[in-house]
């Protein structure tokens, strides 16, 4: 099931917010669409990102897709295990699997975000 | 009709062996090697060496084809550029049989016209002769330009001709200039384990192609390690001990074993008499001709890169044949409209017709279709899923007027459209005609099909 201490966007990205910072990473729902995932274009360290725009981009023997951000904010870390086992994406998501650890520039960012709940609700109604 | 031609790359050589064909007596004068650029320092030898490192990349993924590899991959530069060697001299002897067999004289030494009608051949020794023609075919070609303030030394600042000749593969090597060379010996040299910088002045790689083609070139460059920073210039270089100290024009600093320079080419115009016979050159030196392949000067003839067009092997070879033909009283011109061009970087990248963001200068107004390779179940089979098909056909009319390939065998995918294209075909024709299963041209057709909303395998948007 979808974590419960996290938030999710309605672009299927998550973050895990601790203090000022957020880690991000793609949810369950879009690694199993995606499918088997091949490459992920990581953000650069210190490069800043906005809220709803792409932060990485993803292949996967389906598609190739961007990842977008939940949030704004500055890029402190980026996954570098990814860029030689993408499949950790598949594999772990939610955890080993993030992606980038953001320094969240603005926390009512975080409230617009869904809970696990709602967000469960809206995968349902996605899939429709 | 005695033709002289000058120079014996593709645009030389082809029209040599038109103009004999049409009952022609054809001297071909050439100062180094039959073939040009192409055949010697360019597309073959590139495509040659690129054959063993796409080989040694493709290698690296045994495992996940399923063949155990029990022991090491170790390329080896010397036995590569051997074969490099070989795949060229076939090909040049190649060239000589046609000759042979077409009764073409070849004169080794350089060409100076001393009037529209005689061409004084000095040979290496130091011996002059002469050869006299009704007609003369300029065909010199072009060759590597350089930057002034740090020119080719052939030891640590390389152009491409000298980066096919390296003795050991360089730890690291800075290649100024992310165009078609630069990326192709980027591919190059980074599969057989160089660390790769490329700067670039202008703000993509490959800028001259369609900016999707550009921006996917870009990721799988990344893919690879292959380090580029755009809109930089090389604003110094220093040769010191441990290598190329290039300093750029944002304040930093590189360093590197060797230097690639591929800024570009110049124009071999000079010092071969077009002054004193009077033949038009351009501001950049480029020989000035109309569409028949004539300069100002009747009876003498320009083709290929001395003409400043658009530096392809296969268009100098068409312009060699346009003008051996006016030459021999059959009226011919050029068309420039279906040009297909190829970029042999891993993906391949193919290209003909207008890039998308001309077409939307122009105020054209175009509908475009798109194609991953990895929707493809060839492209799996192969394990290349990497890059697409785009192509681009006018709203009204339907008609293809571009395609842009990045992918598997992008430059022989690329000719189906270039045809359609000449025949003035649909994108409904396209669509329309079956492909055989399975294939990559697949990948046209699925195209084509996405260009109408109507491709079987994307998913609904």
């Amino acid at each position: 099931m979808n974590p419960e201490d996290i938030r999710y966007h309605k672009e299927h990205t998550w973050v895990r917010v601790s203090g000022k910072k957020g880690t991000i990473g793609i949810t369950d729902y879009a690694q199993d669409a995606l499918g088997d995932i091949v490459y992920i274009d990581l953000p650069e360290v210190d490069s800043v990102v906005e809220a709803n725009s792409e932060i990485s981009e993803i292949e996967s023997t389906k598609a190739t897709s961007s990842v977008i951000s939940p949030v704004s904010g500055k890029i402190l870390e980026v996954n570098e295990e990814l860029s030689e086992s993408p499949e950790v994406i598949n594999e772990d998501p939610y955890n080993k699997g993030w992606i980038a650890v953001i320094e969240i520039e603005n926390p009512s960012e975080v409230d617009d975000l869904m809970e696990s709940a709602e967000y469960g609700k809206y995968v349902e109604e996605e899939s429709k | 009709m005695k033709l002289a031609v000058l120079g014996s790359g593709p645009g030389g050589y082809v029209a040599a062996i038109k103009a004999a064909q049409l009952n022609a007596e054809v001297t071909v004068i050439e100062d180094t090697e039959v073939g040009g650029t192409c055949l010697n320092w360019g597309c073959i030898p590139t495509k040659a060496m690129l054959a063993s490192s796409e080989l040694l990349s493709k290698s690296r993924e045994l495992g996940a084809f399923g063949i155990e590899l029990k022991g090491e991959l170790v390329p080896n530069l010397a036995k590569i550029i051997e074969r490099k060697n070989k795949v060229v001299s076939t090909q040049v002897k190649g060239i000589k049989g046609l000759f042979k067999s077409w009764e073409i004289t070849l004169k080794e030494g350089r060409g100076v016209l001393t009037s529209a009608g005689e061409i004084e051949v000095r040979t290496k020794d130091g011996n002059t002769g002469k050869v006299e023609a009704d007609a003369i075919i300029i065909a010199t070609g072009s060759r590597p330009a350089q930057i002034p303030t740090f020119p080719f030394d052939g030891k640590n600042i390389l152009s491409s001709t000298e980066a096919l000749e390296l003795n050991e593969i360089p730890k690291s090597l800075l290649i100024v200039g992310a165009g078609v060379i630069g990326c192709e010996f980027a591919c190059l040299y980074r599969e057989l384990g160089a660390d790769v910088t490329i700067v670039e002045m202008l703000p993509r790689a490959v800028a001259t192609e369609d900016h999707e083609i550009s921006e996917l070139l870009e990721r799988e460059l990344k893919k690879k390690k292959i380090k580029l920073i755009t809109e930089i210039r090389v604003a110094r270089v220093e040769i010191k001990e441990d290598g190329v100290h290039a300093f750029l024009s944002d304040g930093k600093e590189l360093v590197a074993e060797k230097m690639l320079v591929a800024i570009g080419r110049t124009f071999n115009s000079d010092n071969m008499g077009l002054e004193s016979v009077g033949v038009h050159k351009g501001g950049r030196g480029e020989i000035i001709v109309n569409n028949k392949m004539e300069t100002n000067v009747p009876g003498i003839y320009a083709v290929g890169d001395v003409t400043g067009g658009l530096l392809l092997a296969h268009m100098a070879s068409k312009e060699g044949i346009v003008a051996a033909k006016n030459i021999m009283g059959i009226d011919a011109t050029i068309n420039y409209n279906v040009v297909p061009a190829a970029i042999f970087t891993s993906p391949e990248i193919a290209s003909v017709g207008i890039r998308e963001h001309q077409a939307a200068e122009k105020g054209i107004k175009y509908k475009t279709g798109h194609f991953q390779f990895r929707g493809l179940g060839k492209a799996h089979a192969m394990g290349e899923i990497a890059g697409f098909i785009k192509l681009i056909a006018e709203e009204s009319s339907d008609k293809l007027i571009g395609a842009h390939i990045i992918g598997p065998h992008a430059s022989d995918l690329i000719h189906e459209v270039a045809l359609a294209m000449k025949a003035g075909l649909t994108v409904r024709d396209v669509a329309d005609t079956i492909h055989a299963h399975p294939t990559l041209a697949e990948g046209v057709m699925e195209a084509a099909e996405d260009l109408h909303g109507e491709a079987i395998h994307v998913p609904k948007k």
